[in-house]
């Protein structure tokens, strides 16, 4: 059961940010290659967006966003009040001009998803909130 | 896992980094036919919760499509 003033602050949140992306890390330091890669694509389509770090309370965001959206893992980006996924889904929305188009942009020029890194990419630390 | 909560579908499960618990999978599944994306990810996720929730995996990419 998820908490029950965390979560309405959540909510609230995702109605008053048009672009709300929930990461690991911040968009200046993602701590995490996933949410790195939807930065990256949010940089791209060049769009305004607030950006949470889930890392302080991530096992109680879990439960608060799979109350929500059924959905657990980060990152999540919410668009109007919708998710629409997490990176492969944004990246999959993104190359297919989806994405521009939720948001109400053109869509880029030589719009590619940034490729996983050879490199293991940067661990979250070993963070476990229990 | 995934083929016992679709069944029929066709799994291919890569382990990205060697170490097991980065995975990529791609799912076709029947079931998913009329659903959006989004609903079709949450089916893949659901059906391996149980992993991410001991631990095992720490990362998992889904890509979903309805066999043709």
């Amino acid at each position: 059961m998820a908490d029950a003033e965390l979560k309405s602050k959540v909510e609230e949140l995702i109605q008053a940010n048009p672009v709300l992306l929930f990461m690991k890390g911040t968009p200046d330091m993602p701590r995490c290659g996933f949410s790195m890669r939807v930065v990256q694509v949010l940089d791209q389509v060049d769009v305004d967006y607030g950006a949470i770090d889930v890392l302080p309370a991530l096992q109680p965001l879990r439960e608060v966003t799979a109350e929500i959206s059924d959905w657990q893992t980060f990152p999540q980006l919410y668009v109007n009040g919708e998710l629409l996924g997490g990176c492969d889904l944004v990246e999959e929305m993104f190359e297919s001009g989806e994405l521009a188009k939720a948001l109400g942009v053109e869509q880029p020029d030589n719009a590619q998803a940034p490729q996983a890194q050879q490199s293991a990419p940067q661990q979250s630390p070993p963070l476990q909130i229990e | 896992m995934i083929e016992a909560a679709l069944p029929g579908a066709a799994v291919e499960v890569i382990d990205e980094t060697g170490t097991g618990d980065h995975l990529r999978a791609t799912v076709a599944a029947p079931q998913f036919d009329g659903l959006s994306r989004i609903d079709q990810h949450r089916l893949v996720k659901a059906a391996v919760k149980e992993r991410f929730d001991d631990g095992t995996i720490h990362a998992l990419s889904v890509k979903t499509s309805v066999p043709g």
